[in-house]
């Protein structure tokens, strides 16, 4: 493992503190969203489509109403109709206006109706059944050849839509590219080699479904107690769609039981605020699981063609990447997901002076893609590292090696990070911190790469193979985000520290607390966390594009350094001593001169009711003006039954680069976690849908996804870089895990049986299949 | 909400009182085993529920080589039981391993798996292979049959007014095996076979073969079993039958999988399953 130089001692960053929500957690105390129980509360539900494309002729809602114990039944004929977009994303909101609370038209099965608030659940739902909805059934498209084919039906025919790149072709968003040029550069190169490889739909399958309490507060101000991973652009966006001033509401995130990108939308909402405001009564929505498989959000599907050009001595020359993403009915991060698949992909491999990036996202009649963990740059990594495996071979390279002449390091750049942003140009960045070299090393000692790959191993119907590949995300979008932290000190010198930030589960209040220890020389337990309630706690974007620990994380440092400033300028009176001679540990600060100390709860209490009384605290922010990339090299074996096309993962290692760690067991789990998902989409997980558009499997019965039995040895390694950007040396590790399976298994399956697999998943099926084609 | 009618909830003490309650139900009333396959039923016709696991059928008993075993006896407690492990080398309690996850097999019972006799599942196949019988209760008496003459008549509605009581698995002098294709560990099968070898002399003195998940419900290839008697086990004879098995062998498609795949995997899934009963006699 890499040694860092020099770095500072640290004594709470890099530890494996205890989570500063696990104990109650372990405990089952209540802290999820639904865990409150308020008198009066209503229970809202979803009318959905039955079809794929309609339009919606009339609503008779009086048997319904009739019903006793319904309260409220909204629809497209009784609320304002207001474009907005569902994508909780930053501002200027890069997704089109092309949704609305209820629309007069419907796009997809599962799209919404009516919705009913009543006093019980039974009666919410009897009351969807007596709801009569005349429906004008519409032609539908269910992939995006038939979307983009002339003559096909518009999604998108309202004129109030805005944002959206072509409607009438139903183009939701649209990139291309070119840097240097890149005819000339495949025709310079020596080895030309090209994959396609195409992802299905698939879910996050949170363990916690989307769900969300809305009600007044004694002033009448509508609180949303929701389970997302954006809680002030919920605030934001149910504004907006609603029509009330954002002083109006207020959002509280608590525990979440999981989100990986699906709760960075506002789905329930914007429904339950607007039951809630027409009732005024609480009201409570969960979505079933299989709302949750088809009305919440999903992968965008996509088919991504990678074309590559390089010398003979393996140096790429050009690189051309193609994607077709399927956004479903609507729109949502479209634009920047189809954006992240070349602009988190591309400059890994920074040597090819001759780069084209273009794709389309396509409004299909299917359900509404989001985000999701790796963004983009799992389907995009999908295709390019399956096609660096084609050129290594091509070339008799190792793909070790192939890696190791391309791969960015630190100290240079790629076109690619000032081209593409975040649905707008991006910034020009140097890559300050690259372990990438040592990760393909240290996986390939543990993996045993050299000895597996020089030799096949078959044992009857089992053939085993090696493969891998790399990937890198990025830390947070660049000139967009925003996180902000506020410390104050208690007089008995412990702390609240107050944060935006948002955690899912991934453990970012501790990561934080841990920042704000290291800083003011306290232990974790001395700062009280609270966050992301958008009344108490200062702004930040939210949980998304592996940016917590980087942006909100410098934002948490750049408060406390402020804190401690406080701190010392108060001791310093108090021991009669310059501020620069004194120094915070230990919960004490001490002279260097003479020695002397005073302990963090004098000094508080001197603050607060002594002398020159005043509350120390301090707010912070952050923007990133760069997001540097984590790296990941992964490995992983396979065997396959060449009588059946079953695949087995038998081991998998993973070296990741996400410079200095500030809790490693955090980081390693955030990588496990993302690798199993990962083998997941590689092997399992589709959802399936009917000619007429209708999931088929939307329950965790019919759509499998890794339990504890099927997750192999998963060994993962943190190489130490340290990011001078980043707050201790920290980059981000929560998105980059998921990039690696896909390519990684796809090559190995190619080591084992020399078929490759480009269609996920890679099910008994297609591989028998491929196996008898191309076996 | 499933099960959304259910007024009552009844404790029965003994099979009388479930078949009395059942009857006086008239058909909006249901027993309740582990429950796992009812709290999955769109009934929402069901005004009674009765349960039925403290009616002491819930034990393993041993006799004369095999197994009587009560009809609520979840699949955990077979699966923990002396008697069931020893039974065929551990060939049955080989097939539950494989069935969903832990905690499900903690609910779900023998009984149960009958009664529902699921297409896709792994033990109607195994118990078709072993030639387990049933017996059963209801106004007229008790009642016995073997599981494939069971499955092969209206079964369902012989439930509606009857309570299953026991499964009995018989003795056999020799070997049997599983094997199961599924997406996940904790996935339903794919396709499955149960197969089941006495070997004599070198020979195969009797075989059982059935396949299930076709997509049906697992049935004996009985032309196989002819086939294989006399015959002497080895790679030649698993050839053989992995040719004859794909030629014969009726599969389809469904949402899980093609025929094509099922075709193509059914002759070697079949092999391999024969081939380890032969193993297991220490004779391949
Ligand atoms: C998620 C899941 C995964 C599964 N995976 C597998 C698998 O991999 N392999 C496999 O083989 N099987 C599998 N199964 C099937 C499982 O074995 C059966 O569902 C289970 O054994 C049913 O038992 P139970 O006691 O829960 O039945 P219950 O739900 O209690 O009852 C099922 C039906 O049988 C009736 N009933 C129950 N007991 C009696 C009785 N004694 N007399 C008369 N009627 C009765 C009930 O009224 C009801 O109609 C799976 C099931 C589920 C839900």
């Amino acid at each position: 493992m890499e040694v860092v130089a020099e770095r500072k001692r640290t004594s709470v960053v890099g530890k494996n503190v205890r989570k500063v929500d696990g104990v109650v957690l372990v405990c089952g105390r209540p802290k999820f969203t639904l865990d409150v129980d308020l008198p009066g509360t209503l229970v809202g539900k979803i009318l959905h489509s039955p079809h794929a494309h309609a339009e919606i002729v009339s609503i008779d809602t009086s048997k319904a109403e009739a019903l006793p114990g319904v309260a409220c039944i909204l629809h497209h004929g009784n609320v304002e109709r207001i474009p907005y977009t569902t994508a909780g994303q930053g501002w200027p909101e890069p997704s089109p206006y092309d949704s609305f609370l209820f629309d007069r038209k419907v796009r997809f099965v599962g799209d919404r109706v009516a919705a009913v608030a009543a006093e019980s659940e039974e009666v919410a739902e009897e009351a969807l059944r007596l709801i009569r909805v005349e429906y004008k059934v519409l032609p539908a498209v269910f992939s995006p050849e038939e979307a983009l084919a002339d003559g096909a039906p518009v999604i998108h025919d309202e004129e109030d839509a805005t944002g959206i790149h072509d409607a009438q072709h139903n183009i939701a968003a649209a990139v291309d590219i070119p840097v240097g040029d890149i005819e000339r550069g495949f025709s310079e190169s020596d080895v030309v080699v090209e994959a396609t490889c195409e992802i299905p739909y698939s879910q996050h399958t949170p363990i916690e479904p989307h769900c969300t309490v809305a009600y007044f507060d004694e002033e009448g101000r509508l609180v949303i107690r929701t389970s997302t991973q954006v809680p002030f652009h919920v605030r934001r966006i149910v504004a907006r769609a609603l029509g009330l001033p954002m002083e109006r509401i207020r959002v509280i995130k608590p525990r979440i039981g999981g989100g990986f990108g699906t709760k960075q939308e506002i789905v329930l909402e914007d429904v339950a605020a607007a039951l809630a405001l027409r009732t005024g009564r609480p009201v409570v929505m969960v979505y079933t699981r299989e709302e949750e498989f088809v009305c919440a959000r999903t992968r965008h599907p996509m088919r991504v063609r990678v074309k590559l050009g390089a010398k003979k001595d393996g140096t790429l020359h050009a690189i051309e990447m193609e994607a077709t993403s399927n956004t479903g009915a609507y729109g949502a991060h479209a634009l920047t997901v189809l954006s992240n698949v070349g602009s988190k992909t591309l400059p890994l491999y920074n040597k090819a002076p001759h780069l084209h990036f273009h794709g389309k996202a396509v409004y299909t009649n299917l359900p509404v893609a989001g985000a999701y963990r790796g963004y983009g740059a799992t389907q995009g990594y999908f295709a390019l590292e399956v096609a660096m495996d084609e050129l290594a071979e091509r070339l008799g390279m190792d793909p070790i090696e192939l890696r190791l002449k391309n791969h960015i390091r630190a100290g240079e750049t790629s076109p690619i990070f000032e081209k593409i942003g975040e649905g707008r140009e991006g910034k020009p960045m140097v890559v300050r911190s690259c372990a990438l070299e040592e990760c393909l090393k240290v996986g390939a000692e543990r993996i045993g790469w050299y000895e597996k790959r020089s030799r096949r191993r078959r044992e009857g119907r089992w053939a085993y193979g090696v493969g891998m590949a790399c990937a890198m995300q990025g830390s947070g979008i660049t000139g967009i985000d925003m996180g902000a932290a506020t410390i104050l000190m208690n007089e008995d010198g412990s702390f609240r520290l107050l944060v935006g930030a948002t955690d899912l589960g991934t453990g970012s209040d501790t990561i934080l607390a841990q920042i704000a220890a290291e800083v003011l020389g306290v232990p974790v337990e001395r700062i009280v966390v609270y966050s992301s309630d958008t009344d108490l706690t200062p702004f930040d974007v939210g949980a998304y594009a592996s940016s917590t620990t980087y942006v909100s994380g410098t934002a948490v440092l750049k408060a406390a350094e402020e804190v401690r400033r406080q701190i010392l300028e108060v001791a310093a009176g108090m021991l009669e001593e310059p501020p620069e001679d004194l120094e915070l540990s230990g919960e004490q600060v001490v002279s260097k001169k003479t020695g002397k100390s005073v302990s963090l709860s004098e000094v508080g209490h001197q603050a607060t009711y002594v002398v020159d009384q005043h509350q120390i605290a301090a707010t912070a922010s952050f923007v990133p003006p760069e997001s540097p990339p984590p790296f990941t090299a992964f490995f992983c074996e396979v065997a396959v039954d060449t009588e059946t096309g079953v695949v087995r993962v038998q081991r998998f290692v993973a070296a990741a680069d996400c410079g200095v760690p500030i809790h490693p067991k955090l980081a390693e789990g955030q990588l496990e976690g993302a690798i199993v998902q990962g083998i997941g989409h590689a092997l399992t997980e589709e959802l399936l849908f009917s000619d007429k558009g209708r999931c088929l499997n939307a329950n965790l019965f019919d759509y499998k996804i890794p339990s504890s039995l099927d997750v192999p040895h998963i060994e993962v390694v943190l190489v130490k870089s340290e990011e001078p950007t980043g707050p201790f040396g920290a980059k981000s590790i929560a998105e980059v895990g998921i990039n690696g399976p896909l390519p990684a298994i796809s090559n190995a399956i190619y080591h084992a049986v020399g078929v490759r697999l480009k269609r996920a998943p890679f099910t008994p099926e297609r591989v028998l299949a491929a196996l008898h084609r191309d076996g | 909400m499933r099960l959304r009618g259910i007024k009552r909830f009844h404790y029965a003490r003994d099979v009388e009182e479930a078949l009395s309650l059942l009857s006086a139900y008239q058909g909006r009333a249901a027993l309740l085993a582990g429950g796992v396959d009812l709290a999955r039923a769109a009934r929402g016709d069901l005004e009674g529920l009765i349960d039925i696991t403290g009616m002491g059928l819930s034990y393993v008993r041993e006799e004369g080589g095999g197994l009587r075993i009560g009809a609520t006896t979840t699949l955990t407690g077979i699966l923990e039981n002396k008697a069931a492990q020893g039974y065929l080398g551990g060939f049955f309690c080989e097939v539950l391993r494989q069935v969903a996850a832990p905690p499900l097999r903690n609910m779900a019972t023998l009984g149960g798996a009958v009664v529902s006799a699921h297409p896709w599942a792994d033990i109607p196949t195994a118990l078709v292979a072993l030639g387990a019988e049933v017996r059963w209760s209801d106004e007229k008496g008790e009642h016995r049959a073997s599981v494939e003459e069971l499955w092969q008549g209206q079964f369902r509605k012989i439930f509606r007014n009857a309570v299953l009581t026991e499964i009995r698995l018989p003795a056999w002098e020799g070997a049997f095996a599983f094997e199961k294709l599924s997406r996940s560990a904790c996935d339903i099968a794919l396709l499955n076979c149960a197969c089941g070898l006495g070997i004599e002399d070198g020979k195969i003195a009797w075989a059982r073969v059935a396949v299930g998940a076709t997509p049906r419900r697992g049935r004996r290839l009985t032309w196989l079993e002819d086939f294989l008697v006399g015959n002497q086990p080895g790679e030649g004879l698993w050839r053989e039958v992995r040719d004859r098995v794909e030629a014969q062998v009726e599969v389809s498609s469904d949402r899980r999988a093609s025929g094509a795949w099922r075709k193509a995997v059914v002759g070697p899934l079949v092999a391999r399953t024969l081939k380890r009963a032969a193993e297991k006699m220490g004779d391949a």
